[in-house]
């Protein structure tokens, strides 16, 4: 019987706007921020020694560059005064990055490589845009050309039209996202997981997400143009048809009201075994169930049904099994054509609202959604969670955890 | 072959006058006799004998570029690597002697021949517009070998150096100037050697930008983001565009990305190996074949002409017809040093032609082609009129009005009047028998036709077709008309379609066919872009209009008789125009539908009538039947006399109807594929398409 990897705690800051006018965390160095959300564990868990038994830290983020750069996780070890902790590792699936860090801690402690691994992802794309990357997939001429990566947002439009999803539907689940959202925030649903952001004086900076439009009505959502129009023209729809030649052309629906925004924060997950858990006198609330992994062609954004499914399997389970769904809402059709793939009911998917309106801090997403996850899967006193994540050049992360 | 003047000042001027030659070319024998001149010239430096050098030329040209004959056939990469890194250590000699070092262009300096002057400090050319200097390389296939990727990147920046050498333009020394790859112009010899001269005495830098500690490529290097990004949306155009079908234009944006990151040296090394894999590939080959040998075979040498024939100098030249493609005719003539009498039917609508010269000749003085003064001696040669007694001694009188017989012998007729016996009459047609035509001519051993292509000033192609009655005196007159305006004259007889409609025709067939075997309608098009044609079929179909397309095919078909083996994609067609009225663009509504403002999207409506029963697809089958269909389509021309010369057809089919550039034209592509080869393919496709895939005699192998 190998090791189980149990989730003892989930932590997050709140996500703040990183769209320039208005950056609620813009203020804060991504070096403080992972390094609060760090020392939160040790209050939670009343214990201040915690360091000394964490075996390692790995953090995900998408722009490792910059403010977010030269190993982030062992830099916040050392700021935060966890210098007894060990380890310290910086890891890039895109947006992926964070579920991907919890999906590997729990690897490690399943081969017993390690007891007790604190894993999350962090992204201040106020801070550090997405661009600083640079990278061979978006600026090589040949290497795009090979690989067939196109914008994301293109590929999501092509996505709508190749699903015959409409704008109109695109636009009725950005404005369910935002509905669920307010409604969450508003009855407190994500208090157990949130952890507000604060200056060394101990002055609040940021308390709460901030909900991208809370009074959005589907006139608004309606007259916003196209977002990826451009980037189509540029050549992007044209590449897009030399992989999918059956489409005629992209229409492009996805909006800035349909898709994610920019944004700033930061979330992380204590696992360990059960061993170390009782050592340390925790209560594990739940465990990892299974991890996969999957991509299809570059071009696309649709890995996330192919990842949960290959998840499902691995765990032994089947789709009715799973009480409740989380899928990243980083472009509406994508999201729309796995829920409607699965046949999801719409209260048990992405129960507290999604990126589309609390924003997408790209390599803590994950960690953010699994804290939304967890937190409603014990307040409705649920057993089974699937949370997938579709990522950059037809990636995609899935994981399934179960209440303990 | 150099001579070595040096003056009061240190200044040297070297002059090269290669023996032998009427021009100077950058071959291994200039480099040898520059190797110790460059010794020379350090030791001068070295004693503080020089202070500064000029290179001209003793020939009317500056240098000519590399020797093609060897090109095409260089197929091994660690000789063309060697090559380039030899031309570079050369170009570098030159460039580094610790002086400053001008190059007075005195005439064309074209790809390896521009390669000198670019490694040169300074650039003056003397302001004769017929002169053309810059990197047309890419136009067959190839990258500059010398570096002047690596140096045009660091003069100009990669967002200006890249369409430069993407478009592969040659330049007058005007545009030249425009487009920054020279520095400065002078009016006369005199003042060329004054201004370099005095350059060099300006206190200049001695060592090149990409020589210097802190030296900086202008607007950055692709490492910066902005810049990255902007390679980003240039990799997606390129891509779109070529279908990623063309190694050098890749190589040149490859080139400049990566290069741009690296010190010079480093980055000229990797263009001498981007250099070798674009020289000896296929593609590189088959544009040289066609794009300069083809070319030179008819321009220079006249492919196709027939013989005995004394050369044909119009002077003056009447087009009968003011609209798009008279105009364009009009226009063309004007900038080739000819006399334009532009008739219509009414003054007003004659000078609407005018208009359209006018505009083009504006267009071409922005860009700096023309001169503004020269724009008023370009309009002293057109007359507009309403009336065919100014075709009094013209040349050759070019008839471009409407598809309408009637109307054509009508205006012929009076146009012949006013010519005297040795005058050509040319009639610009797509679809009217020239032999018909030509019986309503009061000199039909003089009618001949002249095809076109819209627009007539881009095109570079002109069928020239023989009617019965057509003599050759004729045909040889009008070849040399077109070549005095500088398209290349492609010999036909009076086929259906001629040569370029009929053969295209079978490619819009093949699309039409593939549409009601049940593939899906924007899996045809895309297939038929994809295998490099410009247009998809059904598009192509719509454009020309659905019953011309048929009426090509019932043409084929009374032409074969009782042979004649109905092509699949009839019963379609006629769904289209009979069942449907779906004519084409001109009805706006074909296979496609068109919104007002111009803009078509594929007629939603189709796959109710044509099913879509594939679910799965070969894209290499889709992309052999287009290619392939055309290819023996040209075939059967041959064997049937309607083009002779595989030359004209290559060129016609690239530049008449879209052929892929890559491929070297129709017959070209055939050869590079292999005969063996394409025929074991035909017999394939022919087993499960039909007969229409079975090779005739002419390309079998």
């Amino acid at each position: 019987m190998p090791t189980k990897a149990y989730i003892y705690d989930a932590l997050r800051s709140p996500r703040g706007r990183a769209d320039g006018s208005n950056a609620d965390l813009y203020e804060v160095k991504p070096i403080d921020l992972l390094s609060q959300c760090l020392r939160a564990f040790q209050r939670r868990s009343g214990r201040e020694e915690l360091p000394a038994s964490i075996d390692d830290l790995i953090i995900g983020c998408n722009t490792p560059v910059g403010d977010q750069g030269y190993n982030i996780a062992r830099a916040a070890l050392l700021n935060a005064g966890w210098g007894s902790a060990r380890g310290g590792l910086q890891i890039n699936r895109f947006n992926t990055s964070g579920l991907e860090a919890v999906n590997l801690a729990a690897a490690r402690i399943t081969a017993e490589y390690g007891e007790v691994i604190i894993a999350g992802g962090i992204e201040c794309m106020s801070r550090v845009p997405t661009y600083l990357n640079g990278g061979p997939m978006l600026n090589d001429p040949s290497t795009v050309i090979n690989s067939h990566y196109i914008p994301q947002g293109v590929a999501a439009d092509l996505v709508a039209g190749s699903n015959d999803i409409s704008r109109e539907e695109l636009d009725a689940y950005a404005l369910k996202s935002h509905a669920k959202a307010v409604a969450a925030q508003k009855a407190g649903r994500y208090s157990k997981s949130l952890e507000q952001i604060a200056d060394a004086n101990g002055l609040v900076i940021l308390a709460e997400d901030t909900i991208c439009s809370p009074g959005l009505n589907t006139d608004d959502l309606a007259e916003l143009p196209p977002r990826f129009t451009e980037m189509g023209l540029a050549g992007f729809d044209e590449m897009a048809l030399h992989r999918f030649p059956l489409v005629d052309h992209v229409e492009h629906s996805h909006t800035i009201g349909n898709t994610s925004k920019a944004a700033d924060g930061c979330a992380l997950v204590l696992l360990g075994s059960e061993k170390a858990g009782k050592e340390l006198s925790l209560i594990p609330r739940a465990r990892i169930r299974a991890v996969a992994m999957s991509a299809v062609d570059a071009t696309l954004l649709t890995g996330g049904r192919n990842a949960a499914e290959l998840a499902l399997a691995k765990a032994g389970l089947e789709v009715k099994d799973i009480d409740l769904w989380e899928f990243n809402e980083s472009y509406a059709a994508p999201t729309i054509r796995f829920q409607r793939h699965f046949e999801i009911e719409d209260d048990c998917f992405n129960a507290l609202g999604g990126a589309i309106a609390l924003g997408e801090p790209l390599g803590a997403v994950g960690g953010m959604m699994l804290c939304q996850l967890l937190d409603e899967m014990e307040r409705r006193d649920l057993t089974l969670g699937s949370l997938t994540i579709d990522a950059g050049a037809g990636l995609a992360v899935s994981t399934i955890i179960e209440r303990v | 072959m150099i001579h070595y003047r040096k003056d009061t000042d240190n200044i040297v001027t070297l002059i090269l006058d290669m023996e032998g030659r009427s021009s100077n070319l950058l071959n291994h024998e200039l480099v040898a006799a520059f190797q110790p001149v460059i010794k020379h010239l350090q030791s001068e430096k070295a004693a503080g004998r020089v202070s500064g050098i000029i290179i001209t030329s003793a020939k009317k040209d500056f240098l000519q570029g590399g020797d093609l004959s060897y090109l095409r056939e260089l197929k091994d990469p660690e000789e063309a690597f060697n090559a380039a890194q030899k031309l570079k250590t050369f170009l570098r000699d030159i460039e580094r002697p610790g002086v400053p070092v001008v190059a007075a262009i005195n005439g064309d300096a074209i790809g390896t021949g521009f390669e000198l002057a670019l490694a040169c400090h300074h650039r003056i050319a003397l302001a004769n517009p017929k002169t053309r200097l810059g990197h047309p390389e890419v136009k067959i296939g190839l990258i500059p070998s010398g570096g002047a990727v690596i140096r045009l990147m660091w003069l100009l920046g990669i967002e200006r150096a890249y369409p430069l050498l993407l478009e592969g333009r040659r330049y007058s020394p005007q545009e030249a100037l425009k487009v920054g790859i020279i520095d400065d112009l002078a009016d006369d010899q005199t003042g060329l050697m004054r201004k370099a001269k005095a350059w060099l005495l300006s206190d200049p830098p001695t060592q090149r930008p990409w020589d210097e500690e802190d030296g900086e490529i202008p607007g950055g290097t692709a490492a910066e983001p902005n810049l990255g990004h902007r390679i980003r949306l240039l990799t997606a155009r390129l891509s779109a565009t070529y279908n990623d079908l063309y190694p050098a234009e890749r190589a040149i944006l490859d080139l400049l990305a990566e290069g741009s990151k690296l010190d010079f040296e480093t980055a000229c090394r990797l263009d001498s190996r981007y250099y070798a894999r674009v020289a000896t590939g296929q593609v590189s080959n088959n544009m040289i074949s066609t794009f300069w040998f083809d070319k030179q075979a008819i321009r220079t040498n006249g492919l196709g002409r027939p013989k005995g024939y004394g050369k044909f100098r119009p002077r003056k030249v009447g087009i009968i017809g003011a609209g798009r493609m008279g105009s364009g005719i009009a226009f063309l003539c004007l900038r080739n040093g000819l006399t334009v009498v532009l008739k219509d039917v009414s003054q007003p609508i004659a000078d609407r032609g005018r208009e359209y010269v006018i505009e083009r000749i504006d267009e071409y003085i922005e860009r700096g082609t023309f001169q503004p003064e020269e724009r008023e001696e370009l309009l002293s040669r057109i007359i507009t009129t309403d009336q065919s007694a100014e075709f009094e001694n013209c040349d050759i009188v070019v008839e471009a009005v409407f598809e309408n017989k009637a109307i054509k012998l009508k205006v012929t007729k009076e146009a012949e009047e006013q010519l005297d016996e040795f005058a050509v009459f040319a009639t610009n047609t797509i679809s009217i028998p020239i032999t018909e035509l030509g019986k309503g001519s009061l000199r039909p051993e003089n009618y001949v036709g002249i095809h076109f292509f819209s627009p007539a000033e881009k095109t570079y192609v002109v069928e020239v077709i023989r009617g019965e009655q057509t003599n050759d005196e004729t045909i040889a007159r009008a070849f040399d008309f077109a070549t005095s305006i500088r398209k290349i004259p492609v010999v036909v007889k009076d086929s259906w379609g001629f040569f370029t409609a009929r053969v295209l025709n079978t490619y819009i067939l093949e699309g039409v066919t593939m549409l009601n075997e049940g593939y899906p309608a924007a899996l045809v098009e895309n297939m038929g872009r994809q295998a490099g044609m410009e247009k998809g079929p059904l598009a192509l179909a719509d454009e020309l209009g659905l019953s011309l397309v048929m009426r090509y095919e019932e043409q084929a078909a009374s032409h074969y008789g009782t042979k004649y083996k109905q092509h699949p994609a009839v019963p379609a067609l006629k769904i289209m125009l009979d069942d449907l009225g779906r004519g084409g663009k001109s009805k706006r509504a074909g296979f496609y539908e068109y919104d007002a403002d111009g803009t078509a999207r594929l007629w939603n409506g189709i796959s109710d009538h044509f099913p879509v029963t594939k679910d799965d697809y070969d894209r290499r089958r889709m992309k052999d039947r287009f290619l392939f269909c055309q290819v023996i389509e040209s075939g059967w021309c041959l064997q049937e006399n309607v083009i002779t010369e595989p030359a004209g057809a290559n060129l016609a089919s690239v530049y008449g109807w879209g052929f892929p550039r890559y491929t070297g034209g129709v017959l070209r592509y055939l050869e590079s594929y292999g005969r063996e080869e394409f025929a074991a393919r035909c017999a394939e496709l022919s087993e499960r398409y039909g007969q229409r895939f079975t090779l005739p005699k002419a390309l079998r192998p």
